[in-house]
């Protein structure tokens, strides 16, 4: 084997590596720890205490730890708030703190969480899940938690959380009046009372002197002259300072001044941030119609049948598969024969009386009055009552021809 | 076995040379003694180091270690790109949403995408100091080892950087955040100002005339897969050449200086790595490093400081993404340009250079992107490329710090890089919204948020 030199290196190199062994140790802590020390262990841990002292140390096992999400998968949300909010859908936390207060029940029956979420009322960031990033306090995110405490500093008046409606109108926007969102139906009244219509576009409707309206919110922050606005500068401030006085903002204007309260300016200011062009599903669109077009003749046929000597025959479902053309019953399907002659027809289909057969129904008709329409002995004397006057009608009519 | 120092003179290759294979490949089962010898010999990754190394080629203060740095940082960028690619999702609709995700509730996600990002930035620099290191003390150039190629291991250098500018830039999109997406809206848009085939080149860099999926798409193979390929191969190629190159610059000085110490004529060796080489293979005349005095052995010596700055570089990372998380801006939005719009920082000197010489004439502007973002930039890439067989100095100068004899390029090297870095620090921090300039200490406008 060939000789080792003599070599100076060890001397130094060793200390230096088991230097750097233990820096990578210390790394190796360093990041695991970062990791795991999350705020919500401490939420948590503090609710789980909670449930113990009031519904005993058994009930609180069943307080699920470590992060939670409400995925909404037709909105693409995943709110993790419920991380730390664990106490949302408990009974008996309705005065407690945040974040360990029980939610209150009404909204979430119509909203209910499973089907939007949090943030698409809230506002705030989902995806995070420490407190201030969470709550969207953070720079490059732009919708913040939407509470009392954004309310306070923009001091608005009465209700603090009124900012929260502008979420709401995100799938309200084409009711006229939202149950529970005062401020955007006051702001809605006034458009129509102020005439914004005349000079601005709103939802394809309107005159072309302002600009258009219509997706508004979508307007970055950056995208307004704050010069002459003192204050917050924000878009909503810039909104309420422009509804107060528009020439105090932008000098060429000729949008009027309208002597708006602060009151109506910030209501009318979330109303127009909440005009954005968010991607909602349709059928979380509120007031949107969502039906098949009719004219105008059709939809007046449709109402002549609900309301005229044939409505009976509608009201009980005969008309699904019958038409009873001398009442001007039109059936969508035609699949049995007319009823107008049911009294005749009958008797020769079938050899008997249509007392008899509606008494006694054979084939297809025995299914259908056992299983879809079931009719009591009276309805029955009320359909041959029915049926005998279509005849009479029906005689009458071919009479007169 | 035949003496080859007494058949041929030292400089004189021989012409049969033990160790140069007749085969190119070897055998993991090998039938002869002489087969089993090869199957060892032959193999790069066992003669990634060789056995003895010169102690002044692992001083510190000669490499700095430079390119172990950027290698290592390298291997950092492949083992926290892995995870990455099992979460990160390359589609407009969810890149942003799984960039958040590995934020916020990923197992160490925020930590692993802060390693890829740091490193990638550090790799940038590493590299470029590398670059700077090689060009002052002329490690381009050929000393007196044969068959040395030492200014084509630059221009593979070079294609390095250049491949690690194109891997950061192209990594630089995948989250699909503002900042993403005006950065590739202001390179490609560069791209572009080249005369006749400029909207060509980006309508094939973006997949379309718009940044949108196509883009995403291609930014994202390029990254994955094409680019560290093409970095891979090179990489292993430029170790290979320093090998067949007799080792870093310095060794040939250390020959030059032993041979008028006028040492006895000695061994020659010759190595093959990967039993590529045919023929006439570099031979490394075997004097200096047979001198007891001025080498060591390569283990542990050598991989003794091959692992403290391989696993200090990952040490020292792994501490900084701890404590310096990755940005995320808002998600890409083609209507609103955050102000200012910048480059990535190693392009912002290139910014600059467009901006300064984009010059209004009246209504008339004349557009300073193929000057300062095609022209400029090209011809400095043309320059290095082609540098060492413009680099007339003797051979003796080859891996020494600031060379009397190259001193003048020296000086235009540094002037020139001293350039690029005050262009760099004013754009990255005294350019504020509008491009307008800021001192450091200014505070710029505040930023308005929506509500």
């Amino acid at each position: 084997m060939e000789q080792r030199t003599n070599s100076p290196y060890p001397k130094l190199d060793r200390p230096v590596l088991a230097v750097i062994g233990i820096l990578l140790v210390v790394s190796t802590i360093l990041f695991v720890r970062s990791d795991r020390l999350r705020d919500f262990w401490y939420y948590q841990y503090e609710f789980k205490r909670m449930v113990a002292d009031k519904f005993g140390a058994e009930k609180a096992k069943s307080v699920p730890s470590g992060l939670q999400q409400i995925w909404v998968r037709d909105l693409r949300h995943a709110d993790r708030c419920v991380t730390c909010h664990q106490a949302t859908a408990w009974k008996g936390f309705e005065s407690a703190e945040e974040p360990w207060r029980t939610h209150p029940v009404e909204p979430l029956r119509t909203h209910p969480p499973e089907r939007y979420g949090c943030t698409s009322c809230h506002g705030g960031q989902g995806w995070a899940v420490d407190v201030s990033e969470a709550h969207g306090q953070m720079a490059h995110w732009e919708e913040p938690l939407l509470g009392s405490e954004l309310g306070e500093a923009y001091s608005l008046v009465d209700d603090k959380t009124a900012l929260m409606q502008m979420n709401c109108n995100v799938c309200h926007r084409y009711d006229r009046e939202t149950a529970g969102a005062t401020a955007i139906n006051t702001a809605k009244s006034l458009i129509k009372e102020k005439g914004c219509h005349a000079c601005h576009v709103i939802n394809s409707r309107g005159g072309t002197i302002g600009p258009d309206l219509t997706y508004v919110g979508d307007k970055a922050p950056e995208q307004y002259d704050y010069s002459r606005l003192s204050g917050q500068r924000t878009a909503f401030a810039w909104h309420v300072a422009h509804f107060k006085e528009p020439r105090a903002l932008v000098s060429d204007t000729v949008m009027p001044n309208f002597h708006l309260t602060t009151r109506e300016a910030q209501a009318l200011a979330m109303l127009v941030l909440s005009w954005r062009r968010e991607e909602v599903p349709a059928e979380y669109l509120h007031g949107a119609p969502r039906t098949d077009p009719r004219t105008p003749e059709e939809a007046r046929a449709e109402e002549d049948m609900k309301t005229g000597p044939g409505a009976w025959f509608v009201k009980t479902g005969c008309f699904v598969c019958h038409s009873i053309t001398a009442f001007g019953v039109r059936s969508p399907a035609q699949i049995g024969p007319d009823l107008s002659i049911a009294v005749e027809d009958v008797q020769a289909r079938f050899g008997k009386t249509i007392d008899d057969f509606l008494a006694n129904p054979t084939g297809t008709m025995s299914v259908v009055l056992s299983r879809q329409i079931i009719l009591s002995k009276e309805q029955k004397a009320e359909a041959v009552k029915n049926l005998r006057a279509a005849f009479a009608e029906h005689q009458k009519q071919a009479a007169h021809k | 076995m035949r003496k080859q120092g007494d058949a041929h003179g030292a400089l004189t290759p021989p012409s049969e040379a033990p160790g140069v294979h007749p085969k190119p490949l070897w055998s993991f089962r090998p039938d002869s003694d002489r087969a089993s010898g090869d199957a060892v010999v032959s193999n790069f990754l066992l003669h990634w180091f060789p056995a003895k190394a010169l102690k002044a080629s692992l001083d510190w203060n000669y490499s700095l270690w430079l390119g172990t740095v950027s290698a290592a940082l390298l291997l950092l960028l492949v083992l926290s790109g892995m995870p990455l690619l099992f979460l990160y999702v390359p589609s407009v609709e969810r890149a942003y949403a799984t960039v958040k995700d590995i934020e916020y509730v990923v197992t160490f996600g925020s930590w692993i995408r802060s390693v890829h990002r740091i490193a990638a930035h550090l790799m940038v620099a590493a590299v470029a100091l590398h670059l700077a290191r090689v060009f002052f003390t002329g490690a381009y150039k050929n000393g007196v080892g044969q068959g040395q190629r030492r200014e084509w291991n630059w221009v593979l250098g070079v294609g390095m950087l250049l491949a690690t500018l194109f891997l950061s830039f192209t990594g630089y999109l995948l989250p699909w955040d503002q900042l993403a997406y005006w950065a590739v809206t202001v390179g490609t848009n560069i791209a572009s100002s080249i005369p006749w085939i400029g909207p060509a080149i980006r309508e094939l860099l973006l997949g379309g005339r718009v940044i949108e999926q196509p883009t995403l798409i291609r930014f994202y193979v390029l990254h994955i897969l094409a680019l560290p390929g093409l970095l891979g191969i090179l990489f292993v190629y430029h170790m290979w050449r320093i090998r067949k190159d007799g080792g870093l610059a310095r060794a040939d000085r250390e020959a030059l200086l032993a041979e008028k110490a006028a040492t006895p004529p000695a061994a020659t060796k010759t190595y093959t790595l990967l039993g590529i080489a045919r023929g006439t293979a570099p031979t490394i005349r075997a004097s200096s490093l047979a001198r007891p005095d001025a080498s060591v052995n390569a283990v542990p010596d050598l991989t003794r400081r091959a692992a403290i700055v391989c696993l200090g570089t990952i040490a020292v990372l792994s501490i900084l993404a701890v404590f310096i998380r990755s940005p995320l801006e808002e998600p890409a939005n083609a209507l609103v340009t955050p102000n200012p719009a910048k480059a990535p920082w190693y392009f912002l000197w290139l910014q600059e250079i467009v901006t300064d010489t984009t010059v209004h004439i009246g209504a008339f502007t004349i557009n300073g992107a193929f000057l300062g973002g095609v022209i400029l930039p090209g011809l400095l890439i043309a320059l290095l490329t082609v540098w060492p067989w413009l680099d007339r100095s003797p051979a003796g100068v080859a891996g020494v710090w600031f060379a009397r004899d190259r001193r003048t390029q020296n000086l235009a090297f540094i002037l020139l890089a001293l350039g690029v870095i005050a262009l760099t620090l004013v754009g990255t921090f005294c350019r504020g919204p509008y491009w307008h300039f800021y001192w450091p200490w200014e505070t710029w406008p505040e930023i308005p948020a929506r509500i």
